[in-house]
């Protein structure tokens, strides 16, 4: 039925050519700029500070490899239908094809297959971190209120506590202190509205929710201070709502408690919800 | 009545002279708005619709300018944090609720029924009704700003106990609840008018399966909007009564955090389709006509939306991996299964381009932009699907980088692609080609150059929602980049604004039925703008595109192309209308 049928050539050398001269030019550019693989092609993942995240981190990558090739794929072939096909005659008439069956069970049942694949890896990976197996060697029960952050180290009987921003000095985000090495067990609450405890280099985060109690356990392994952020909208100062983790060795760890304890700050603060007023934890300390 | 018994011709036809001159604009202002206010014509309400989204469209853009300069540096330069709350919560709003779903009643309203052949909606009176409730709806909620405690400052998706009566008290967060109330029940209207006018009002011959995507995907989405609408009018208004009336429905010790969650996203992730599928629908339309062939793989595509359509109310929860409330392997595999009929789509419009004759006219770019910026989007879904990831990424500028490539890409990409294409039909005049494609490759660099870098930041550690970061974060150079690309997006909208402002003076008037020359659907065998019951005359439908086989007899289907006289059928055509 179609009266003009027109009939492309395969990729000349020319083409090709081309094609490798493009590669190779991304190729530079990515070395030029001194970008390493991570930042170029996996946004630049923080360092992974617990036992847990490497987990995290190689799921990441290797999802981004596949993500990258079939994407590179996908694109080319849009790019190269665009280019190839491009109208050479005003008058040009392609065959009119409808369908194809066989190409298009193709392009279900892989997609289908690397989709099963990604779960796989996703369900192993998912149960290994959320695991919770009640072997810590210290518990926290890190409670996050509008519009700053306190630490319960239920182990040590002691707590610190943040000051929100603007109340007093803004200058320190409060600090949690975590002896490297060792499980420790979160248990995250919220007296007000929902928040969210985000540690970019735990490669992790979960949201404090009030009426209920979260749980995490993960192990920090590398010394260092580490920034940590509420990631879930809270109110005002909802960006002011920052904290630090310092992962410390065993002997610095139990310094700090000691020093908490000299400052009297034994026992707990309530983590209960007993009023919707949005007191501190401060404010209502047992 | 000439039903039927047109002459195939090549090319195109001559339009009625009714068409060329609408009366319209023969009036002084003062009747043309009272004609239109009062106006229950399918086209003249949508073209309420697609104006009113376009306004709020700005607003919310210039909301979203002045969010990107205040990120810019560390520090707090031109508005506080509770203004910046209450910017990104209406930018958030505004975008989905008052532009890209209203856009998609629009659209559906101009052009769906001419692609059915049918001479207006099913219900004309209610169609108008719900654009008042759209408009009323929507004022409402941004009327929170004129209020003392200024507009609703939890985000859009208004989090319980956030958003209850202690943690954000004011009229500002009422009106939010009550504005966005009104409008979902005129989106909930225009969702029963669609499918009635679809299953009622063909004309002879359009079955479902000859049906254009974009009808399809109208189809399909209202049915959506069906399930999805009602129980967020029913959350917004229990929430409502919580504030003003003392109920505890979403109090924290009830469990009413996650309660809230799950009615929001409940509705929140359809709604992600809701908007999305229309436009779909518009691409589907577009790449055959600037291919030169038909869509590729018809039925595949369909089945496709509806296992979108399918699988969309079954992911809610991917929205709550991190709030440790739900089960994650089946909300997982439920998203990632989605990826598999939007990957057949994808395949499908590329299998379209293949072989075919490929022309970059402006609607053509835009929907190329669409692909491939809905690719990297539809990438980076893949990667927030898995719980591992996502508890990460969630929450960071990641997750604001994702959905402003798939809804930013697939909505407004796809807008600008269907206005290109079809402001012919609406207005009678071509919109410029050199100013449309100035204006794609500016709003495409720009858009890119916005939100690419996001990714950086959202993974290196910025929240979202974060009015101010610290120096020693580390984020200055890519929000610097990023509130750069804004501005060049933004500027590049003057010049759709300057498009349509000159040719409306300068135009000459389209004076045949299809300016692109190789259109399939119905609106394409109608003069441009259509008269106001849409057809004088419709052509045979034998195929999936009955203005095709009418404009190119010669490579029609055969049973498409001879023309024996069916007047029997002819007379109860809808198409007839007057």
């Amino acid at each position: 039925m179609a009266t003009t049928v027109y009939r492309h050539g395969g990729p000349s050398p020319r083409r090709n050519r081309r094609l490798s001269g493009v590669l190779f030019m991304v190729g530079s550019a990515v070395a030029l700029s001194g970008c390493t693989a991570n930042e170029a092609f996996f946004f630049d993942l923080p360092e992974p500070a617990t036992e847990q995240a490497p987990i995290i981190q190689n799921l990441w990558n290797g999802s981004w490899i596949a993500a990258w090739g079939v994407g590179a794929f996908t694109l080319g072939l849009i790019l190269w239908a665009v280019i190839v096909y491009r109208r050479r005659h005003p008058n040009q008439v392609p065959e009119q094809t409808k369908y194809n069956i066989p190409i298009e069970a193709l392009y279900t049942i892989v997609p289908l297959i690397m989709i099963l694949g990604l779960f796989w890896f996703t369900a192993r990976d998912q149960a290994e971190i959320l695991a919770v197996d009640n072997d810590q060697e210290q518990t926290v029960n890190v409670v996050g209120f509008r519009w700053s952050w306190a630490f319960n180290y239920l182990d040590e009987d002691v707590y610190s506590v943040g000051v929100p921003y603007g109340e007093g000095s803004p200058g320190e985000p409060p600090t949690l202190y975590l002896p490297v090495d060792e499980k420790i067990r979160f248990e995250l609450t919220s007296p007000d509205v929902i928040h969210s405890f985000w540690v970019p280099s735990f490669l992790f985060k979960m949201d404090l929710i009030p009426g209920k109690t979260n749980v995490f356990e993960l192990t920090p392994d590398k010394v260092g201070t580490y920034a940590g952020k509420c990631a879930e909208l809270c109110g005002t100062d909802h960006a002011r709502m920052l904290f630090q983790v310092k992962v410390v060795e065993r002997a610095e760890f139990d310094q700090h408690m000691d020093d908490l304890r000299e400052l009297g700050q034994t026992g707990q603060l309530d983590n209960e919800r007993t009023t919707t007023e949005g007191q501190r934890p401060e404010e209502r300390r047992v | 009545m000439t039903i039927l018994n047109e002459p195939p011709v090549t090319g195109t036809t001559t339009p009625p002279s009714s068409a060329t001159a609408p009366p319209v604009r023969k009036q002084t202002l003062g009747k043309a708005v009272v004609n239109w206010v009062t106006s229950t014509d399918h086209k003249i309400i949508g073209y309420m619709y697609l104006i009113t989204s376009m306004v709020w469209f700005a607003v919310a853009g210039l909301m979203a300018l002045a969010i990107r300069a205040e990120l810019a540096v560390p520090g707090l330069q031109i508005i506080s944090l509770e203004q910046y709350n209450q910017l990104f919560t209406l930018h958030g709003t505004i975008m989905l609720f008052l532009f890209a779903t209203p856009l998609f009643v629009g659209f559906g309203n101009v052009i769906m029924p001419l692609q059915i052949g049918s001479p207006d909606v099913a219900f004309p009176r209610l169609n108008m009704f719900g654009y008042w409730l759209f408009l009323f709806g929507g004022l409402v909620v941004a009327a929170g700003f004129l209020t003392p405690g200024g507009a609703a400052s939890f985000g859009w998706f208004a989090y319980a106990p956030l958003s209850n009566a202690v943690n954000s008290p004011g009229a500002g967060a009422d009106l939010w609840f009550l504005g966005l109330a009104l409008g979902g029940l005129g989106t909930i209207l225009g969702a029963v008018n669609f499918i009635t006018t679809i299953f009622t009002m063909r004309a002879p011959g359009m079955t479902m399966f000859r049906m254009p995507i974009f009808t399809w995907t109208i189809f399909i989405t209202s049915v959506l909007v069906l399930i999805a609408f009602p129980v967020l009018a029913a959350a917004l208004i229990m929430m409502f009564i919580d504030r003003q009336f003392g109920t505890v429905v979403f109090a924290a010790e009830n469990g009413g955090a996650i309660l809230w969650q799950h009615l929001f996203w409940f509705f929140g992730h359809p709604e992600v389709y809701i908007i999305a599928l229309p436009f779909f629908g518009i691409a589907s339309e577009i790449i055959p006509v600037f291919s030169r062939k038909p869509i590729f793989g018809y039925k595949g595509l369909i089945f496709a939306t509806m296992a979108i359509g399918a699988l969309s109310v079954a992911v809610w929860a991917h929205h709550m991996y991190v709030t440790g409330s739900v089960y994650l392997p089946f909300f997982a595999l439920m998203t990632m299964l989605i990826a598999v009929p939007t990957g057949v789509k994808f395949f499908n419009w590329i299998g379209t381009m293949w072989k075919g004759s490929v022309s970059l006219d402006t609607p053509m770019l835009w929907t190329l932009g669409f692909l491939i910026t809905f690719l990297f989007g539809g990438l980076t879904g893949i990667i927030l699907s898995a719980p591992p990831l996502d508890f990460h990424v969630s929450d960071s500028y990641f997750v604001v980088a994702h959905f402003h490539y798939v809804v930013f890409g697939t909505v407004v990409f796809l807008m600008f692609a269907g206005f290109y294409f079809w402001w012919p039909k609406m207005t009678g005049k071509m919109l410029d080609e050199r100013l449309g494609k100035i204006h794609f490759w500016m709003l495409f660099i720009g858009f890119q150059v916005t939100f690419l870098v996001q990714h950086w930041l959202g993974v290196q550690g910025m929240p979202r929602r974060y009015g101010d970061y610290l120096p020693v974060d580390d984020f200055t150079t890519l929000n610097i980049v990023s509130t750069i690309g804004a501005a060049v997006l933004g500027v590049s909208t003057l010049f759709f604004i300057w498009n349509v402002l000159t040719t409306w003076k300068n135009a000459p008037h389209v004076n045949v039925d299809d300016p692109w020359g190789w259109g399939g659907s119905l609106e394409w065998a109608t003069s441009c703008p259509p008269p106001r019951h849409n057809f004088t005359s419709l052509p045979r439908i034998r195929s999936e595109r009955p203005a095709f086989d009418l404009h190119h007899p010669e490579l029609a289907p055969p049973s498409a192309r001879s023309q024996p006289q069916i007047s029997s059928s002819a007379s109860s055509t809808p198409g007839g209308g007057h």
